[in-house]
C-alpha cells in the first residue's frame, strides 16, 4: 500500500533537515490558492530495530501535536496544526509567513541559514530586516518574555528554546489588534517539548535560551534581561521561585540539562520543596 | 459546489466535491430515508445507498473551509491506511468533525438531524464521476439552496461549536472576549487543529 504522505513529501520543497526530522514547504490539495503547510517528516532511523522506531515516532509526533494544541488553547502564539499521520511519521502545519528572530538580530544571520547574505554588515542587516516588521530590538525581547512565560503559564516546556524556534509574522500577513505592533513573535519547533509545573523545568528553558542567546548573539547578550523582566511581569508570583533558581542554581541547571529530566535525584529534590 | 483533488491519494479517494444547503426544508425526511437505506436489503437496498453515498454534515457546527477540509483530509488517510473507525470513509468524515471517540455521537451532533436547516454534503471518489454528475446527485437527495461556502461564517453556531470543544474556559477564547470578529479567529484556529489532531488526541 502506497503511502499518501510519502507521495505529499515526494512531491513537496525540502526547507531544512535535522538529525531526526526533514522540514518541507507542500501543499495538501491541488488548489494552489490555499495556504501552504509546513511538513515535518520524522524519517525511519535505520539505526534503530523497527518496532521499537515505529512506536517512537508515533509518540513523538503525537507529543509534539498535543503540547502545539495545549498552547493553542492557552494562548501561546504557535503555528496551528493541519494534518497528522503518526503512522508515518508526519505532522502538518500552519505555514508561517515571516522570519526567524536569529536572522533578524545582529550576528545571527551569516550562520547555517544556508542564506547567501554577505558577511560583512550582518549588524546593519538585521536593524534593517527589524525594521521591516515594525519593531525595536526592545520590544522584541519583551515579546519573547511575554511568549514564553505564557506558555509556562500553560505548564509546557518547549525543551529547545533558541532564536532558531522563533519566528516573527511578517506584517503583511498579519492582522494585528494593536496599532503599535504590527508583528507577532510565533514560537515554533514542539519536538523536545513536554509537560511540567516543576519550576526547575521552567528555569532550566530559561537558562538554556541564555546559553543560545550568549553563543550566537553576543552582541544582544545584554537584552536578555529585557526577556526575563518581560517574563516576570507575565508570570506574577511564580516568578520569584524560578529566579531564585536561575540565579544560585546555574550549575545545578546546568548539570539538570545535560543529565535530562529524568535525572531522579532532580526529580526527588523538586518533590520535596513542593 | 466546491471540488478539488487530493493528489497524493489512491485514486479513489483522490476527487473531493462539497456543496453547502441553505433552507433545508426535508432534513427529517432524508434521516429517516438513511436509517431505512442502511438496512434495506437486495438490489433497492443497493441503489438506494448509492443514491444516498454522500456525507452529510450538520453545517452549524462547521467554524470554516478549512475546518471541513481538516476532517475529510484525516477521514480520507484512514482510509488509504485501512484503519477507518467508521463504516466508509464519508461516515469517518463525520467521526473526524466531533472531538471525542464516541461514534453515535458524533452522527448525532455532526450528521443531519430533523432540526438541520443547513447542511454540507460531501463526497469523496475517483476520477470517473464528474463534478457535474455528484452535483446533480446531490441535489436529487437535499431540498434546499446551494450557497458559496464563503456564506458558512453566517450558518455557524459559535455558542454550539464553543460547547462542543469545551473551550468556553480556554485562555485563548476568554482572551479574545468582547472582539467577535478576533474571538472567532482564535476558535476557528483551535478547532481546525484539534481536528487535524484528533487521532493523536491524548
Amino acid at each position: 500500500m502506497s503511502s499518501p504522505s510519502l507521495a505529499l513529501i515526494s512531491s513537496s520543497t525540502l526547507i531544512a533537515q535535522g538529525a531526526e526530522a526533514k522540514v518541507y514547504k507542500a501543499h495538501l490539495t491541488s488548489n494552489h490558492l490555499e495556504p501552504p503547510v509546513v511538513l515535518k517528516h520524522r524519517f525511519q532511523k535505520g539505526y534503530r530495530h523497527p518496532t521499537l522506531d515505529g512506536s517512537l515516532t508515533r509518540a513523538r509526533v503525537a507529543g509534539e501535536a498535543r503540547a502545539l494544541m495545549k498552547c493553542l488553547r492557552s494562548g501561546v502564539n504557535v503555528p496551528g496544526l493541519r494534518m497528522v499521520d503518526a503512522t508515518e511519521g508526519v505532522l502538518g502545519i500552519e505555514w508561517i509567513e515571516g522570519r526567524s528572530v536569529r536572522r533578524l538580530l545582529p550576528a545571527g544571520s551569516n550562520e547555517d541559514e544556508g542564506e547567501p547574505d554577505s558577511e560583512e554588515k550582518p549588524e546593519r542587516e538585521a536593524a534593517d530586516a527589524l525594521q521591516e516588521y515594525g519593531i525595536s530590538v526592545e520590544v522584541l525581547m519583551q515579546l519573547i518574555g511575554e511568549e514564553i512565560a505564557k506558555m509556562h503559564l500553560a505548564d509546557v516546556i518547549h525543551g529547545d528554546l533558541t532564536t532558531s524556534n522563533m519566528m516573527l509574522r511578517h506584517p503583511t500577513s498579519f492582522n494585528s489588534r494593536n496599532p503599535n505592533l504590527s508583528t507577532e513573535l510565533v514560537l515554533i519547533d514542539f519536538g523536545l517539548s513536554y509537560q511540567s509545573s516543576l519550576v526547575e523545568d521552567k528555569a532550566v528553558d530559561l537558562y538554556v535560551l541564555e546559553r543560545a542567546f550568549s553563543s550566537t548573539h553576543p552582541e544582544s547578550e545584554p537584552l536578555f534581561a529585557t526577556v526575563l523582566k518581560a517574563y516576570e511581569q507575565q508570570m506574577g508570583k511564580d516568578w520569584v521561585i524560578i529566579s531564585r533558581r536561575l540565579d544560585d542554581g546555574l550549575l545545578c541547571l546546568h548539570a539538570r540539562y545535560l543529565l535530562g529530566t529524568n535525572c531522579s535525584y532532580f526529580s526527588a529534590s523538586a518533590r520535596s520543596q513542593a | 459546489m466546491e471540488s478539488y483533488q487530493l493528489p497524493h491519494f489512491p485514486a479513489h479517494l483522490s476527487y473531493v466535491h462539497a456543496v453547502l444547503f441553505t433552507d433545508v426544508s426535508d432534513a427529517d425526511l432524508l434521516r429517516m430515508r438513511l436509517i431505512t437505506a442502511s438496512t434495506a436489503e437486495g438490489i433497492d437496498g443497493e441503489r438506494e445507498r448509492d443514491a444516498l453515498n454522500f456525507a452529510f454534515i450538520e453545517a452549524r457546527l462547521i467554524t470554516s473551509a478549512a475546518h471541513l477540509k481538516a476532517a475529510i483530509y484525516q477521514a480520507a488517510l484512514a482510509d488509504a491506511q485501512g484503519c477507518l473507525r467508521t463504516k466508509t470513509v464519508h461516515s469517518e468524515i463525520i467521526y473526524a468533525l466531533n472531538p471525542t471517540h464516541n461514534i453515535s455521537e458524533a452522527m448525532r451532533r455532526y450528521g443531519v438531524s430533523d432540526a438541520t436547516t443547513a447542511l454540507i454534503v460531501v463526497r469523496v471518489t475517483g476520477p470517473e464521476l464528474s463534478a457535474e454528475e455528484v452535483k446533480r446527485a446531490m441535489h436529487a437527495v437535499v431540498m434546499g439552496t446551494s450557497t458559496p461556502f464563503a456564506e458558512l461564517r453566517n450558518v455557524t453556531d459559535w455558542a454550539a461549536v464553543k460547547k462542543y470543544h469545551k473551550l468556553a474556559n480556554e485562555t485563548a477564547v476568554r482572551g479574545a472576549q468582547g472582539d467577535l470578529h478576533r474571538e472567532h479567529a482564535v476558535i476557528d484556529e483551535i478547532v481546525i487543529s484539534s481536528t487535524a489532531m484528533k487521532s493523536v488526541m491524548a
